[in-house]
């Protein structure tokens, strides 16, 4: 798929000398959904600021759309969206004029029936003359998507846009951002919460000490680095494995009374070896009382690469 | 190019801010200004000989203007600029895809309309307690729009300078507004003893005081081209270091 966003060598080391960001390369296809994920202080929101313009980079390339940020940074921004992580917005502006101004901002003419649509479908056309500090935290997080919406950028950034959100109104920014995409808007979105870049992306980038050390398709990832676990309850306690059992990824554990399969990689294997250890075990006569299985999540998988980094 | 867009919103967005705090931002300065009157030009002026040829109240109306505008339009460039940094919404300017004269002609641009509407308000006021007539209109007007062109940007780098209220303020209650009270807002240089009527020329306030009173009564301390050229002077310092701001990214961008 055609890059939208392309990142060489980028760098950048803050005064006082934290390297923030330690030579990223990274692509972002159009119309995908890229989740970066991250520690805090890993540098995800650097990375985004260097691409939108609040941080300079000490080093290293940005492209997006074909331009050079370096030198032809408005025809790139006119076309990027940010959505900040904190509620950064002037409380005493009505809602309405805020994202009309956002529009203005970023060069566009005045349009009216945009606005209302963009307000619409955040559901904010009914507070659209309140002002911003009357509303409730998700409704500003909403505005300030609004904001980002109103010159229809091709790319929008996202940096933890539902930190602090409930449940229910996180699931309702899911759906907002699937809107989004639907029109093909190209998002980048970081999160603590990896259910979140489980449900939505479909890259996953990690980072971690200012380096990408990951990224793949979500799907890919989980294949690759994803696991199955079962724990067989044994009605008799066991000390050695048999050489029939032996073979399988098993461990004996709670003292002989169960064993623990950890295998496959992600894609259905490890549920079908399972299945075999069972019929290995009903095979040497060794009795069960139950199995529990459990396929590894993104944040298992997420989890065990930082562990592995820091190793 | 300038995306005259842009810098319309931003115009538009800090007038409507300074419509929003209207109250405090017209009332107040015309009160003061009007205490000054009251004092000064009606308590105290009756007694006072004529300056120049003019009455002491009228002679006090061009440094009470210029007193005005240089705490205002300072304060209000300052403010315009900091608030953003301070709220965090600076960001959505540094992502959009505007430069260093969109942003100037925004801000500073709204901070001289403010000051526009101030030093229109003032006159108004002064009207209403002394007779004074304007010899140069027109180089009035331009020498004020000079003055608030200048104050504008140099409110524009406090505000990019303070990184907090205290320094925001220090500024103009410590140097600006006692400069300008030294510099011949209330009284001729020619009234001070020497060495003093010689140190006061060190105060760059004094060359605009006497600047505006120039055009106001076709007299003053300083030759208007002096003054002209000061100022001028100031504004492209200013312009200077504001190309250098952006250019470096200093305290905008991390």
């Amino acid at each position: 798929m055609e890059p939208i966003l392309e990142l060489s060598g980028l760098t950048k080391v803050y005064p006082g000398g934290l390297k923030a960001l330690d030579d990223v390369d990274l692509t972002i296809r159009k119309g995908e959904i890229f989740a970066l994920l991250g520690p805090n202080g890993a540098g995800k929101t650097t990375l985004i600021g260097a691409v939108c313009g609040l941080v300079r980079p000490s080093g290293g390339t940005i492209r997006a759309f074909g331009h050079d940020l370096a030198s032809d940074w408005r025809k790139a921004r006119a076309r990027i969206g940010l959505v900040p992580q904190e509620l950064s917005t002037d409380m005493f502006e009505p809602v309405k004029r805020a994202v009309s101004y956002s529009r203005g901002l970023f060069g566009l003419p005045p349009d009216p029936a945009r606005i209302e649509e963009i307000l619409r479908s955040l559901s904010l056309w009914e507070k659209r003359d309140e002002r911003i500090m009357a509303l409730s935290g998700g409704m500003k997080r909403r505005v300030l998507i609004a904001k980002a919406l109103a010159h229809e950028p091709d790319l929008l950034f996202l940096d933890e846009p539902t930190a602090g959100v409930d449940v229910e109104l996180r699931k309702g920014m899911w759906a907002i951002i699937d809107q989004m995409r639907a029109r093909g808007v190209t998002i980048i979105l970081t999160t603590h919460y990896i259910e979140e870049a489980e449900e939505m992306a479909d890259r996953v980038g990690v980072i971690r000490n200012g380096q990408i050390i990951a990224v793949d398709e979500k799907d890919a990832l989980m294949a690759k680095l994803g696991r199955t676990e079962a724990h067989i309850a044994l009605a008799e306690s066991m000390q050695t494995l048999p050489p029939a059992i032996a073979q399988f990824p098993v461990e004996i554990e709670q003292d002989g009374m169960s064993l623990c399969y950890r295998g496959g990689d992600g894609t259905g294997r490890g549920k079908a070896e399972v299945a075999d250890l069972t019929k290995a075990l009903t095979h040497a006569g060794i009795d069960y009382v139950g199995i529990e299985t459990r396929e590894s999540s993104l944040e298992d998988i997420f989890v065990s690469l930082l562990g592995e980094e820091a190793q | 190019m300038i995306a005259w867009r842009s810098t319309w919103s931003i115009y538009k967005r800090e007038l409507l801010r300074f419509l929003r705090t209207a109250f405090q931002s017209v009332l107040a300065p015309v009160l003061t200004t009007t205490l000054y009157f009251i004092v000064f030009g009606a308590a105290i002026g009756g007694r006072m000989p004529d300056l120049g040829g003019v009455g002491y109240g009228a002679f006090i109306i061009p440094g009470l203007l210029m007193l005005t505008l240089l705490g205002e339009t300072t304060s209000n460039s300052s403010f315009g600029i900091y608030m953003p940094r301070f709220t965090g919404t600076i960001y959505e300017l540094l992502s959009a895809p505007v430069g260093v004269a969109e942003t100037l002609i925004g801000f500073v641009g709204a901070a001289m309309t403010k000051s526009l509407i101030l030093a229109a308000i003032i006159l108004a006021t002064a009207r209403f307690f002394v007779d004074y007539s304007i010899a140069y209109p027109l180089l009035a007007v331009l020498y004020i729009m000079l003055v608030a062109a200048a104050f504008s940007l140099f409110g524009f780098i406090l505000g990019i300078w303070a990184d907090n209220f205290e320094k925001l303020g220090i500024i103009p209650m410590l140097f600006l507004t006692p400069l300008t009270f030294l510099g011949g807002t209330f009284y001729s240089i020619d009234m001070l003893p020497a060495p003093w009527d010689m140190i006061a020329l060190a105060n760059p306030i004094v060359y605009l005081v006497s600047g505006l009173r120039w055009t106001f009564y076709g007299s003053s301390d300083v030759d208007i081209w002096v003054s002209f050229g000061i100022t001028l002077a100031f504004l492209a310092a200013c312009i200077a270091v504001i190309a250098y701001i952006f250019k470096t990214g200093w305290r905008l961008r991390a």
